[in-house]
């Protein structure tokens, strides 16, 4: 897909909307941050490529007039599901569907070249080559990716007004999606309590993941930094972080639209999505429900059967 | 700190005002004995019953969690056992993706004339807590 | 905060198996608390006293009291309180009785568990907050569902105590199942004779709205302010115009159309007045079987009509009613006799049910009242009647007694001897249940009188052979297998729920049973109030009974809703869901999960959307706060921080 489309898209949307929403390039060459665009001279410093990590449908809940959106695959996810939820307005929103073939992690690249500084980083189909003091290094991007492009069922948006280039299907089996939470399933009980209390005691509680998630509408009101529930406290212990990521994943029960914005942001490298993914299993197998994919779905946490055919009474 | 007697743990339990409160009152009423490992919070409807307080007293010191509410289609307020038994599912299958084992989180329906059943939960509840021991290594 | 604790011995029931004095010691240990003993009956007024007095004695702000189960003594000993000046709300009771003393023999643990059970009731009891009640004005009018013997009692007590009542029926016309029926037990009364003058009472009562043919559409609102929708469904007829005359049914070509009023004991014409004695006696067109409907041409009864009164472009007609209070008494229905496959139900057409039989008994019914083989037209003269054909079984899913069965057959056996002198009657049954007034002895007469044999034993097979059906028994009183060459066969079909009652309860905001009967508040002591407040019961939506008891429960629910109204202003429960409409965001969450549609989207003056909560609507189930992810919501005297001190007094480690 040519930059050059969706700079076109954006010009022509533009008079339409208070603001675009997109790419541009970051503060050195491995890095993308998002641009608001109310200019078309803006639109011109609009990047597309795979470093297009960021979910810029986020931004949507807060936005009071009419705007448009550049979104992934992914990122239209959070879209449909902010439609189940009524947490946008339809009609205020200019979605441009970019499809994708994957972008790359960040922290991974950087991992590989040894945590040199980037002087230049070109992409061709499929792989990524970075130059650096010592030289240059090429990476298949399906190496150097985040796990969930490796498995991306959703790789043309979901929902648009407008899509910059040919709608791609998916070469990614289903069953890859929950693939990383099976290989959980097939450890022993004290193998995964062992796995998980070392990952959060990680955890800084800088609440970026929080922060990166769409789904987090609550904002200043979170329940993590308040007295009024209080649920947890400040005190730093592996039960107060547990017990906030715990919350967190309850909160997003049936609603994480597995964008990976949490891993992404985690100072800590913790996998912070896995809880998320697990429930959505649950979900899946419980009531046919995937999160984003349908405006018309209602959330499971939020309804519910006279007759559940998957839930049996337990015995003791 | 309360001092737990050596033989005992502790198994919290969250009851319905209307179904399973006034059944565990129905077994008292019926003197059908039960181990006393179990402490009582009512609530007004296993609706109320948010997953949260189920993980907060497994961290915070609980060896097991026990809810009870009114069989669905009973619910006191219509719909609310409608929604804790999908939130409770839920909850029941994450909890050993921890590392939590499930056993020690049991959700059931238990109607205020069902005095012997009420017994019968406690009982073997109490006993599937003891068999995994203590939650927290002391 | 200085909290009292009062222990309670209640006599030896708790004392016996727990140390009171060590759990009063511990109280006074535990922090907030100011003051703490023990007590031998706290609920006796010298007892109450004994609270009232150390509140103003030691200056105690907050109550707790470790007895008997507070589903027992909250409001007594909230009174109590109230009584020294306290807000109702600074009071808890821990369960020592029920839930310790009474099902635990070791002493130490018992006492350990009360101690426990006290401090949890302490710490919840410093988070409680001051609740206040609210008073709201009430629509003086009530809603009766169903214009069958209890519907129609419910309305001539409401409207005879000076309240406007409006009727919904669905049918064209009420009296329902009891204006099918011919007599009835025990008195052998001839139904419609004792109950026409009801529904003429009903239909010309001042203060009673009838809306026959019609179907509640939605309910809004909450108890003493409901919005009803009503589809008053179209009959082709207009009923201002139709005089009832008749005249219509008679020149009618179709002959065919499915009798819903005999359940199909017969055909009757595409239009029709459902029996002599209906209200309204107006005529209704069934679109399905009707000529002009079906296949576009023929307008017979347009034509003869003396009055004009057929429109054949009636559409549904949606009207609101305001009312305050609802009774729900919606009937019941039958089995399907085709689920009673070892009968041959639905296969043989001498195989019938007990209401198709007493329509047969019945003179004004498809056969003048002439029992007949519906195969051939003849006169039956063995005839053999099942009870329990379907009740009492659980493969099914019909595991109870239907109630009258039993009655009717006794009944219908009795009739069939007056109709046919020499005829013989067979009563298959399992148990004869006859706890009525007169009951036992009228099924009696019905064996030594009427001459009824009654085989004791269970039918399990019935077929055809010749012109005759063999039904296949057993005698388990003589011990051997039986059969029978019947001539006509009544099944004593099961009672089930009405159709459409789980929809009806839905738009009520009431609870069904696994059966489809609606649930009332206690089965003892509350029969036809449900939990919903606002609406009531009566007769067989509750569970199946015989007209006495419908009549009854139509009697009880009246004076049910005249106590609601007897005073001008209601007031609400403090205890329910209250909004923090600074933190909350606005998701509506809570909106969408409410099971009573309490919750509504508020915009502040600055713009921001918020939830509110209809104080009079809510019922207080909490399932607002279990949803609201950042806790701006609260279930008031069970919210999150409460429930929470709770928690944290059990669990530390």
């Amino acid at each position: 897909m040519s930059t050059q489309k969706l700079k076109e898209i954006i010009k022509q949307v533009l008079p339409d909307v208070e603001t675009v929403i997109c790419w541009q390039d970051g503060f050195d060459k491995l890095n993308v941050t998002p641009i608001f665009i109310t200019s078309p001279e803006q639109a011109d410093k609009v990047v597309w490529n795979p470093l297009c990590a960021q979910n810029l449908a986020s931004y949507l809940p807060s936005q009071k007039k009419k705007v448009a959106v550049a979104v992934k695959g992914c990122d239209s996810r959070t879209i449909v599901q902010y439609m189940q939820e009524g947490l946008i307005d339809r009609d205020n929103v200019v979605i441009i569907g970019i499809p994708c073939k994957g972008v790359v992690s960040k922290k991974k690249v950087q991992k590989a070249i040894g945590n040199e500084p980037v002087e230049d980083v070109t992409f061709t189909d499929g792989s990524v080559k970075v130059k650096t003091p010592s030289g240059e290094k090429t990476f298949a991007i399906a190496d150097v990716c985040p796990g969930k492009c490796a498995s991306c069922q959703y790789p043309t948006p979901i929902v648009y007004d407008h899509l910059t280039s040919e709608a791609i299907k998916s070469d990614k089996p289903a069953e890859s999606v929950y693939a990383d939470v099976a290989e959980l399933e097939g450890k022993t009980l004290e193998e995964r309590k062992a796995y998980f209390l070392g990952q959060f005691d990680k955890c800084i509680r800088c609440y970026a993941c929080r922060n990166a998630c769409p789904m987090c509408v609550c904002q200043d009101s979170c329940i993590a930094e308040t007295r009024e529930p209080h649920w947890i406290t400040q005190k730093l212990s592996l039960d107060e972080k547990l017990m906030f990521h715990m919350i967190h994943s309850l909160h997003l029960a049936g609603r994480c639209v597995e964008c990976g914005e949490c891993e992404r942001v985690c100072p800590m490298e913790i996998p912070v999505a896995k809880l998320k993914k697990k429930i959505n299993k649950e979900m899946r197998d419980l009531f046919d429900y995937t999160p984003g994919v349908n405006p018309e779905d209602k959330p499971p946490m939020y309804t519910f059967n006279v007759d559940e055919a998957k839930i049996k009474e337990h015995k003791l | 700190m309360s001092e737990v007697a050596a033989k005992e743990l502790r198994i919290v339990g969250f009851l319905c005002n209307w179904c399973s409160y006034g059944g565990a009152d129905t077994a008292g009423v019926g003197r059908f004995k039960q181990p006393t490992d179990l402490r009582i919070i009512r609530v007004p409807c296993s609706g109320r019953v948010d997953p949260m307080f189920v993980v907060r007293a497994l961290i915070t010191g609980a060896d097991g969690v026990l809810v009870s509410g009114c069989h669905p289609r009973d619910c006191h307020y219509t719909d609310g056992n409608f929604y804790a038994r999908r939130r409770l599912e839920m909850l029941k299958r994450l909890l050993p993706f921890l590392g939590i084992d499930d056993k020690r989180f049991h959700y059931t329906w238990v109607s205020a004339s069902e005095g012997a059943k009420w017994q019968q939960v406690v009982t073997d509840f109490t006993k599937q807590v003891h068999a995994l021991g203590p939650m927290h290594q002391k | 905060m200085r909290v009292g604790v009062f222990i309670c011995h209640c006599g030896s029931n708790i004392a016996g198996t727990v140390d009171v004095a060590k759990v009063a010691e511990e109280a006074r240990k535990m922090p907030g608390v100011a003051y703490a003993t023990a007590y031998m009956y706290t609920c006796s007024e010298p007892g109450q006293k004994e609270i009232t007095d150390a509140i103003e004695r030691d200056k105690l702000d907050r109550i707790v009291v470790a007895a008997c189960s507070p589903r027992m003594h909250e409001n007594t000993f909230r009174r109590t309180i109230m009584k020294a000046g306290l807000n109702r709300y600074f009071f808890e009771q821990a369960n020592i009785r029920e839930h310790v003393s009474w099902i635990g023999l070791d002493k130490e643990l018992n006492t350990q568990k009360a101690i426990e059970e006290v401090r949890m009731a302490v710490a919840k009891v410093m988070k409680n907050k001051p609740l206040f009640s609210s008073s709201f004005k009430i629509n003086k009018r009530v809603l009766v569902i169903g214009g069958g013997v209890a519907g129609m009692q419910a309305a001539l007590d409401c409207a005879d105590g000076g309240l406007e009542v409006v009727m919904v029926e669905k049918s064209p016309s009420i009296g329902g199942m009891m204006a099918r029926l011919d007599k009835t037990f025990p008195t052998v009364d001839c139904s419609i004779c004792i109950l026409g003058p009801k529904m003429v009472d009903v239909a010309q009562h001042d203060l009673i709205k009838l809306h026959a043919y019609s179907e509640i559409a939605e309910i809004k609102g909450y108890v003493g302010n409901y919005q009803i929708k009503i589809k008053k469904k179209p009959p082709y007829v207009d009923w201002t115009k139709c005089t009832g005359c008749g005249l219509c049914m008679e020149k009618c070509p179709t002959k065919n159309a499915y009798d819903h009023f005999n359940f199909g004991a017969a055909p009757t014409r595409a239009i029709n007045i459902p029996f002599p004695q209906a209200i309204p006696k107006k005529a209704t067109i069934d679109p399905n079987h009707c000529r002009q409907f079906v296949k576009g041409k023929c307008g017979v009864c347009a034509k003869v009509c003396p009055t004009g009164a057929i429109n054949y472009e009636m559409q549904d007609e949606f009207i609101t009613e305001e009312v305050g209070a609802i009774i729900t008494a919606t009937g019941y229905g039958l089995m399907d006799i085709e689920r009673l496959t070892e009968y041959g139900g639905g296969r043989y057409p001498d195989v019938i049910t007990g209401i198709q039989y007493e329509r047969f008994l019945n003179a004004s019914g498809p056969t003048s009242g002439h029992i007949i083989r519906p195969s051939d037209h003849e006169e039956p003269k063995t005839i053999v009647f099942v009870a329990c054909a379907g009740s009492r079984d659980k493969s099914l899913g019909v595991p109870y007694c239907s109630n009258f069965c039993c009655m009717y057959i006794a009944k219908q056996a009795i009739l069939t001897k007056d109709h046919i002198p020499d005829s013989q009657s067979y009563v298959f049954y399992m148990d004869v249940r006859s706890p009525g007034k007169g009951y036992d002895e009228f099924t009696r007469r019905a064996q030594e009188e009427y001459g009824a044999k009654y085989i004791r034993g269970r039918v399990s097979r019935i077929y055809p052979k010749g012109k005759k059906m063999v039904v296949k028994g057993a005698d388990t009183l003589l011990g051997t297998q039986v059969e029978i060459e019947a001539d006509l066969v009544v099944l004593g079909t099961a009672v089930v729920s009405a159709p459409g009652a789980a929809q009806m309860a839905e738009k009520l905001h009431i609870s069904y049973d696994t059966f489809g009967f609606y649930v009332e508040s206690h089965p003892k002591l509350r029969p036809v109030e449900t939990n919903t407040s606002g609406v009531f019961l009566a007769g067989a939506c509750q569970g199946p009974k015989d007209i006495p008891a419908s009549v009854g429960q139509g009697s009880a629910a009246a004076a049910k809703v005249l106590s609601l109204f007897s005073k001008d202003m209601l007031e609400s429960d403090p205890a329910i869901a209250q909004v923090n409409q600074n933190t909350c965001v606005g998701c509506l969450k809570c909106l969408k999960t409410c099971p009573f549609q309490a919750i509504v989207e508020d915009i502040l003056r600055s713009g921001k959307k918020v939830a509110k909560v209809i104080e009079t609507v809510c019922a207080g189930c909490g399932v607002c706060t279990s949803t609201c992810p950042c806790g701006a919501i609260q279930l008031q005297h069970f919210t999150d921080n409460q429930l929470l001190a709770e928690v944290n007094a059990i669990c530390q480690k």
